[in-house]
């Protein structure tokens, strides 16, 4: 089989959407009681646990401290069964390491760090299920996380890939996509602002087609905050409701 | 907006079972394409007209099987599914997916695509347990019944299927969808289309046939394709496209490496492939896998001359150094077209004893025989018939068929014009009539007159310049005119003014798409398909004189002196052409004779000469221009291959029997000149404006060492020729000339036109910049702009230039995307070569068809002076320049005798030896021996083989050891050709009375008096240009240049 037809003549791609159409989003926040923020979000069958602990102070060796802001620590990781095939996943590997560096960097430039000087905020983030668009949905996740451990952000971060095929950005690629021999590239935007906080691509793209992939990955990013929000919202009212009791 | 839903599949990567999960989204509002539509759906593009009775809709199987059914254009309404294309492209691969997608996208078919599996309603999950045939015909039904609840009812739906159960299971469900078999279908509703019947039982035929097949390997297995792909990553096998050789097809075939990973530079060459079971199956054109054979079993090339098609020589044959020898292990992409074979006559021995299947030899001989099932066996005898492969499996010896059309009996003239064609894929039907009504309606009553809003937006050069068109006599598309202009200032005005077919073809349109397929006019011997409907071709686009007419121009500023270009202005224009020239005329009145002009006849005669003053020293001021123009290339190394030849002759001639000249004139390399230099002008402003979508046209340097001969041939005679550049090979040309014998220049400049490769079209987003360059021409740039009524690839180089020009005005114009362009590239100079290869063939035919009837003993036109250009081992190449022949003579025959030669130069045939050197070939009997040099004269006869499977194909014959006597006497080659088409179409016509004894003269006549030729200028630019120069080719045309 040479070659599947990401996109159609009449524009479906693979899995029946459009090109500009994103996975159906569902996500939880509030779903450890332990930990102090944590979350829970599908993205298609892409699904994803975040828990975020702190800030408190420094664990480990003291030399990471900074005195200025709050150090933070990412960790990724994916579940053994979270593939076709089940695979034990080492601590540590190139992947995850780099996954979790990217996730560090993006949540460094959205959490207000000064405000919490010598201190430090931990974020694991969990693939259970994955179907493409790891990284985004790890930090859709874990930004719902930080929510909700009332870490005061800059702005939602949301976070989408984007493929190019046959001339016509996709967003919000699944696994087959990802494969099928496409360039890609994934985003973490700050919606309100429209300021980048990680982009991030691999493969080879003409430099003519690099301005209209960004332009498709904000719009799918927005597309993101604005499910992203929603489920804040949805949250803030069931637990006022609660409380209110 | 969306519902989500998942679905299950089991797929299987690396041999395991894997569970995979994919989501699959469902929507509501799903395009249905139908003209019909109560529910306002979002129907964009092609849509079913709603004045049907019904609309049909094929089961999986069907498309499966039938596809060439449903493309047949009278089958209207039809609905393709989203799981039957799914279909085709997993169990057909990609071509048939191609072919399928094609048909959709063409307009001018009424078909549509339903994405049934995105449909909410029309979806259907696959069920536990239940097989994927099942599943997918219930798919197709359930989207059957949407349709029809989706057009309120108001529609029938036929739902076609071969599967029995479905149809007793589902016909009786709905009262308004029916499902019935696709026999059923087509006697109720398509009673009248013949020849869908037919292709339907041939079809059915073929698979009956298929069912019942022995099991008996008689071939290897292919390996699967993973196995493949492995392979040629870690350089065990070697893919590459599969070429049999033409001469002995039984035999040998390479493989030219394609994609090569492989480091080792042994292989960089060709692979042999061995006979017939090393080849595995695979058939000419296809792409395939091979795996070589040990060293030990290598073997070489065939070197010596075979006189007939399919005899097997024995094996001392003389073979040249072993060479990779590999046999094909699989097949990555099988590469069939339609095929024309001839049914054998019923009572040959080598039937097979089932008479239902009938073996037929197909014309070309690189193919092997077909297998085809039919009923029809008796009526199809001697008849040539298009067929079409279906399989060919491990167990059967010869690949299985069906036939599609009978084109008709063999050797008939007509039937063998349309094997042409459909050999070499041209498929020419008559314009139909949605493509003509788009035409501007003009009649003798009401002549065509430009717009008055077109008069406002365009340039009107009607009164401010002199333009004239040069021409050959006669000709009806005239697509360029000229035009110069001394200006107040002291600096000159050259102007080319081309046709503006782009305003009466709009992009999409289907007069355009039906050009964009055909590419090209097809010229063939004695009749041309044109690219575009007459009434543009011969009239609107057509630059008449005395009319007004839409043209796009290009308008230089010349300075004075030096003839430097100060500036360029393009532009569309409108012009009125004021004397309509022919090239005799034009070079007459520059060499200061006072011919007629017709233009001027009525004129009073003081304003008849002012006039005549006028035009005179326009001519005289464009010659001016062109000449500088054109040592300007020679500076910088531009090609002149026969051009020059044919002059020197010219000469000679005219001082040994003063006849008129009928060679090149200077005028037509003037016209020629003005239009590559409006080409390259225009190459470069589309090229600035759209670096990544301009279509040019390069010609890549040759490879050295395809030089190889022409360098031997010319040590032969002495002359060395430097092949290093353009600019050094065109001046040894220019030397290498023999003042006793003008044809060896011309052999050599032949002899380098073969080792040039091809000039093409390509898209500038395709191609790193320095491949820009035209060899032959010696311009950085190139495109083709001059002749849009012939070409499509000028009609999209005007179209990019109308958005150049936009682009000046409004920034964000663009074109399409590099990938568009590029895939158009390829059409054309796929289609340009079929052009050529069906022009060189028709000739061929047609030499052949003048020589079938006469005796080569009485008739002294098979007599004729050869010339040796080549040593073989068992023979000599000999170019014949009176027909503009090429062909092998024999000097040792089959039975091992050789030519004896007696004194007086008489040949004969006796026992004896022969030596090969490098420049000469001996043969030594007892009689005598005798030696054949390079660029000797001889004497051969012409001889017809005539061959009931195949072409026709010419023989020579050695007769004396001596130059033909009347050489001097006869007039040259290109005169004696028109004569030939018209001598054969005369007989094929009294033939054609003869057999029917009804009168066809009329078509005949009509055929006659369209201009047959391309024109002239234009066969000049392209010799200049080196396109396509096949062996043949070159010499046909070199005959046609001095017409």
């Amino acid at each position: 089989m040479a070659g599947l037809e990401l996109l159609s003549d009449q524009g479906y791609r693979l899995d029946g959407r459009k090109a500009n159409e994103l996975r159906k989003v569902q996500a939880r926040m509030g779903v450890f009681a332990q930990a102090d923020g944590s979350a829970y979000i599908e993205q298609g069958n892409t699904k994803a646990l975040a828990v975020v602990y702190g800030p408190h102070e420094m664990r480990g060796s003291r030399s990471r401290t900074l005195y200025d802001r709050a150090a933070i620590n990412c960790q990724y990781s994916m579940a053994t069964f979270s593939t076709a095939e089940r695979k034990r996943r080492p601590h540590g590997d190139k992947k995850s390491t780099e996954m979790s560096l990217h996730l560090k960097q993006t949540f460094e430039a959205a959490i207000l760090t000064q405000l919490y000087p010598r201190s430090q905020i931990d974020i694991f983030v969990k693939i259970l299920q994955s179907d493409g668009g790891n990284y985004s949905v790890c930090v859709n996740a874990a930004t719902l996380a930080v929510i909700d451990a009332g870490i005061p952000m800059r702005d939602y971060v949301c976070a989408c890939t984007v493929g190019f095929v046959d001339e016509t950005p996709l967003a919000d690629l699944c696994y087959t996509e990802e494969n099928g021999g496409v360039s890609s590239l994934a985003m973490a935007l700050l919606p309100r602002g429209g300021q980048i906080a990680l982009l991030q691509m691999d493969a080879r793209l003409h430099q003519d087609h690099l301005e209209s992939m960004m332009e498709a990955a904000m719009t799918a990013c927005k597309g993101v905050s604005k499910v992203l929000d929603e489920v804040v919202r949805q949250h803030l009212e069931e637990a006022s409701a609660l409380s209110r009791d | 907006m969306i519902k989500t839903e998942k679905i299950l599949h089991l797929k299987s990567s690396r041999g395991r079972k894997v569970r995979v999960v994919r989501e699959h989204y469902l929507r509501e509002k799903v395009p249905c394409f139908s003209a019909g539509c109560q529910a306002q759906c979002n129907n964009e593009g092609k849509v079913l007209p709603a004045d049907l009775t019904h609309y049909v809709v094929p089961d999986v199987g069907v498309v499966l099987d039938f596809l060439e059914i449903l493309e047949f254009r009278e089958i209207q309404g039809i609905i393709f599914t989203q799981t039957a294309c799914q279909a085709v492209q997993h169990n057909k691969g990609r071509r048939q997916y191609n072919r399928l997608r094609n048909l959709l996208r063409d307009p001018r078919h009424d078909c549509v695509l339903f994405a049934n599996e995105f449909q909410e309603y029309s979806y259907c999950p696959r069920e536990k347990g239940e097989c994927h045939e099942k599943w997918q015909t219930r798919c197709v039904y359930s989207a059957s019944v949407w349709y029809y609840n989706h057009l309120a009812g108001l529609k029938d739906i036929v739902m076609v299927t071969e599967d029995r159960e479905a149809v007793t299971q589902y016909s009786s469900l709905y009262s308004g969808v029916y499902v019935i078999s696709m026999q059923e279908y087509l006697h109720n509703f398509w009673l009248d289309v013949h020849a869908a019947h037919e292709l339907y039982s041939s079809i059915t035929q073929a698979a009956l046939g298929r069912e019942n097949e022995g099991s008996e390997k008689e071939y290897i297995e292919h390996l699967p394709s993973e196995l493949l792909e492995a392979g040629i990553k870690s350089g065990r096998y070697v893919q590459g496209i599969l070429n049999v050789n033409k001469h002995r097809a039984q035999l040998e075939a390479l493989v030219t490496a394609q994609g090569f990973s492989n480091k080792s530079t042994e292989l960089s060459r060709d692979v042999l492939v061995l006979g017939i079971k090393h080849r595995n199956r695979a058939i000419h054109g296809d792409s395939v896998v091979v795996e070589l054979l040990p060293r030990g079993e290598w073997r070489g090339r065939n070197t010596a001359l075979t006189e007939a098609q399919g005899e097997e020589r024995s094996a001392e044959a003389p073979r040249s150094q072993p060479m990779p020898t590999g046999h094909v292990v699989g097949i990555l992409q099988r590469n069939w077209r339609d095929y024309v074979v001839t049914f054998p006559p019923r009572d040959t021995p080598n039937q097979s004893r089932n008479s239902q299947k009938i073996l037929t030899v197909p014309w070309d001989h690189r193919i092997p025989k077909i297998r085809i099932s039919t009923q029809q066996a008796d009526t199809l005898q001697d008849h040539r018939v298009v067929v079409r492969i279906d399989s060919w499996d491990s167990t059967s010896l010869y690949p299985n068929g069906h036939s599609v059309r009978i084109l008709g009996r063999a050797g008939e003239l007509e039937t063998e014009v349309q094997t042409i064609l459909v050999e070499n894929c041209i498929s020419v039907s008559a314009f139909s009539e949605a493509q003509l009504k788009e035409m501007p309606v003009v009649s003798p009553e009401q002549p065509w007159c430009p717009d008055p809003g077109q008069v406002q937006a365009r340039r009107d050069l009607r009164e401010s310049h002199l333009v004239f068109s040069i021409d050959p006599r006669g000709c009806e598309d005239v697509d360029d005119t000229l035009s110069v202009k001394q200006l107040p200032h002291g600096a000159l005005e050259l102007g080319v003014h081309i046709a503006d077919v782009t305003h009466f073809v709009k992009e999409g349109s289907l007069t355009d798409l039906e050009a964009r397929a055909r590419a090209t006019t097809y010229y063939l011997a004695d009749r041309r398909y044109d690219m575009l409907p007459e009434v543009l071709s011969s009239n609107l686009c057509s630059l008449l004189g005395g009319v007004d007419r839409y043209a796009m121009s290009v308008l230089w500023q010349l300075d004075a002196d030096s003839l430097e270009v100060k500036s360029v202005w393009f532009g569309r224009t409108l012009i009125r052409s004021s004397y309509q020239l022919h090239y005799e005329l034009a070079q007459s009145l520059l060499n200061g004779e006072e011919p007629d002009v017709p233009e001027l006849i009525r004129l009073p005669p003081e304003q008849r000469d002012r006039n005549l003053c006028d035009l005179t020293q326009a001519l005289h001021t464009l010659t001016h221009v062109a000449r500088h123009l054109r040592a300007q290339r020679d500076r910088g190394g531009a090609l002149e291959l026969e051009g020059v030849e044919v002059r020197a002759q010219l000469d000679s001639e005219k001082n040994i029997t003063a006849l008129v000249p009928r060679q090149p004139l200077e005028v037509h390399e003037t016209v020629a000149e003005c239009m590559i230099f409006a080409n390259h002008w225009v190459a470069r402003k589309i090229q600035e404006a759209f670096p990544h979508q301009a279509l040019l046209r390069h010609h890549p340097p040759p490879r050295q060492e395809h030089f190889s001969q022409l360098q031997d041939c010319a040590r032969a005679q002495g002359f060395s020729i430097d092949t290093r550049s353009n600019k050094s090979l065109a001046g040894c040309l220019e030397q290498a000339v023999d003042p006793q014998d003008p044809v060896v220049n011309q052999l050599l400049r032949m002899m380098a036109t073969q080792a040039m490769s091809q000039a093409m079209y390509f898209c500038t987003g395709a191609v790193p910049a320095e491949d820009y360059y035209h060899y032959g021409l010696a311009l950085d740039r190139y495109t083709h702009f001059t002749s849009p009524i012939r070409r499509y690839a000028d009609v999209v180089v005007h179209r990019l230039l109308t958005a150049a020009l936009d682009q000046e005005i409004d920034r964000s114009v663009s074109v399409g995307s590099t990938r568009d362009m590029e895939e158009t590239a390829q059409h054309m100079n796929t289609r340009n070569r079929a052009a050529q290869h069906a022009q060189r063939m028709s000739t061929e035919l047609f030499q052949c068809l003048f020589f079938r009837d006469r005796h080569p003993e009485t008739d002294s036109d098979c007599l004729a002076d050869a010339v040796i250009y080549g040593i073989r081992d068992n023979g000599v190449l000999v170019f014949v320049p009176q027909y503009g022949l090429r062909g092998p003579v024999y000097l040792r025959s089959r039975g091992g005798e050789v030519v004896s030669v007696a004194t007086d130069g008489s040949c004969d045939w006796s026992s004896g030896t022969l030596t090969r050197n490098a420049d000469h070939i001996t043969t030594s009997s007892v009689s005598g021996s005798a030696t054949f040099r390079l660029f000797q004269h001889i004497t051969v006869c012409i001889l017809v083989h005539t061959n009931p499977c195949h072409a026709d194909a010419l023989n020579l014959q050695l007769v004396r050891h001596a130059p033909h006597k009347s050489q001097s006497m006869r007039p040259v080659g290109g005169h004696t050709r028109a004569r030939l088409v018209q001598e054969v179409q005369r007989q094929a016509e009294e033939a054609t009375l003869r057999a029917s004894l009804r009168p066809k003269l009329s078509r005949e006549e009509k055929q006659f008096s369209q201009s047959k030729q391309p024109n002239l200028y234009s066969l000049l630019e392209e010799i200049q240009e080196l396109s396509l120069m096949s062996s043949e080719a070159s010499a046909q045309r070199l005959c046609a240049t001095t017409a």
